[in-house]
């Protein structure tokens, strides 16, 4: 697992299978970050993104009130603080302008998948330029550098 | 009258009378106007032609043909006509005309000129035909092909409509089956967490692990718009990865080494079960204390379709300690079987090596 070389993250984790969220939470603690909470919908998602004051918001699309997790990506990217980073197997339904976040990490995710594209979350908050190159399982924003979003495709680019 | 230029000499007998005969019987229509006297009138028209238009002759003779026309005829159509009998040149076209009774028709026609000796033209002659059978036949085409297009534009929109259907659908069912993947693997590893260190624990871990592995073949599966195959190269890359990140790299490396490969969508679980299985129990058994050592992962084309060798330069089978369930080498050796394929686990001196060929049809891998 990537070694956190940086301030651990807050993280709010705006998922609706309490399951998944629940792991998540253990993993992201593995990690060495802190999750903030644990969000199920639109609404409670947007208000702890207030209250709770965190880093990264990993968000799913479904949420218990519909997919909304668009709206929320777009709510909670408004402030600059926060890095917004979707977690789906729903990928179709990202706008081209991702809604502010940063990219998806598809689902179903490994571990190394969360845990590289925190370190490179991490990285990027500290000012470098950290390479997307070796991160399997996510796709950067067009934004970010990850070229036109096709909507789901997550070809690789030819070296 | 000053005379007509002579044309082919008529053979004797054959008189005017002869002619004006012919053309009285005639069952083509045809009329004769006399430009000469004021606003070009009937001079004379043939039984046909009253049969056509349902007038008799008296009607007609003084009158110019307008009497035919009315509220539908073409302007457009008359303004040519006009145009060229001012100037003296043929008239060829087809005109709405009106019966005595006012039913309409179409009137094909032919006008032609006739000059006198001088160049003069004296008379008109129009020879026509009723073309309302035509025009309507024409009619009933265009309506015949509206429909026919009518009905391919809607059977288009429904096949447009049922496939997009189908890709909604094809979605929804992707994105379950990878949202369920997600919560098995959540539940094995939160109960992993909460189990005390042991065999238990290394178990459901496992379980865990081999989710995952079925989890990156899905993730592969339907993401690059064909969905009856997948990018065996890339595949192999990502489940390796994710095997190799809890690795100490100074002490045990693992590569792959494989060919690309666009293979058929079913086999994408059981290689990720496979190739899973082998290379973690290499890594697992080969290289006991600080051990130091390589995993290698090959795959190539061959005769008889894939030849898959995972090999490692470890302890070899013999100092391995036996796993007492043998579920790993179970595992293997049934999906190799549901692969339709053969192994072999051989001593690679030092380490094991193990060579699995699977068959490929034309269907697994064009």
């Amino acid at each position: 697992m990537a070694a956190v070389t940086e301030a651990p993250l807050r993280i709010l984790v705006v998922e609706d299978e309490v399951l998944i969220a629940l792991e998540l939470e253990c993993l992201l603690e593995d990690l060495g970050h802190v999750s903030v909470g644990v969000a199920g919908c639109a609404a409670d998602a947007i208000a702890l993104g207030r209250t709770a004051r965190p880093d990264v918001a990993l968000v799913d699309i479904h949420l218990v009130d519909g997919p909304t997790g668009v709206e929320v990506a777009r709510a909670l990217s408004g402030d600059p603080r926060v890095t917004v980073v979707f977690m789906t197997a729903n990928a179709k339904r990202i706008p081209p302008d991702f809604a502010g976040a940063l990219g998806v990490i598809a689902k179903p995710y490994s571990e190394r998948a969360v845990a590289g594209v925190l370190d490179y979350v991490a990285q990027r908050r500290a000012g470098r330029t950290p390479s997307v190159a070796t991160l399997d399982g996510f796709q950067p924003a067009p934004d970010a550098g990850g070229g036109p979003w096709t909507g789901g495709s997550w070809k690789r680019e030819a070296p | 009258m000053t005379g007509f230029p002579k044309g082919a000499s008529l053979p004797s007998g054959v008189t005017v009378d002869v002619f004006a005969a012919a053309f009285e019987a005639s069952p083509t229509p045809m009329v004769v106007t006399d430009p000469r006297r004021g606003d070009n009138p009937v001079v004379w028209a043939n039984a046909a032609f009253l049969t056509l238009t349902g007038y008799d002759r008296e009607e007609l003779y003084g009158h110019n043909c307008r009497r035919l026309q009315g509220p539908l005829t073409d302007a457009g159509v008359l303004q040519t006509m006009r145009a060229a009998l001012r100037a003296g040149r043929p008239f060829e076209g087809e005109l709405l005309n009106y019966r005595k009774d006012g039913t309409p028709f179409w009137n094909g026609m032919t006008i032609n000129p006739v000059r006198d000796a001088a160049g003069e033209v004296v008379f008109f002659f129009s020879a026509q035909a009723d073309m309302t059978d035509k025009h309507r036949l024409e009619l009933a085409m265009r309506d015949a092909n509206d429909a026919l297009e009518r009905e391919v534009n809607e059977r288009t929109a429904d096949l447009r409509s049922a496939l997009e259907q189908k890709t909604a659908l094809l979605h929804e069912v992707d994105h379950r089956v990878k949202n369920n993947l997600q919560v098995i693997s959540s539940l094995m590893l939160l109960k992993a967490r909460r189990t005390p260190e042991g065999e238990a624990r290394d178990a459901l871990q496992a379980m865990a692990d081999r989710i995952g592995a079925l989890s990156t073949a899905h993730r592969m599966l339907y993401s690059e718009g064909d969905v009856s195959r997948f990018d065996f190269q890339e595949f192999t890359t990502d489940l390796i990865a994710d095997l190799a990140a809890g690795l100490d790299e100074d002490r045990i490396r693992i590569e792959t080494e494989t060919e690309a490969l666009a293979l058929s969508a079913a086999m994408a679980a059981p290689l990720a079960l496979l190739i899973h299985e082998l290379a973690t129990n290499a890594l697992r058994h080969a290289f006991p204390g600080e051990r130091r050592g390589r995993v290698s992962i090959e795959a190539r084309r061959c005769e008889a379709g894939m030849r898959l060798v995972i090999q490692d330069d470890g302890v070899g089978m013999a100092s391995a300690p036996p796993d007492p369930a043998g579920f790993g080498r179970t595992l293997v050796e049934m999906v190799v079987r549901q692969l339709r394929g053969s192994l072999e686990w051989a001593d690679a001196g030092p380490g094991t090596r193990i060579v699995i060929t699977i068959p490929l049809t034309g269907a697994d891998a064009p």
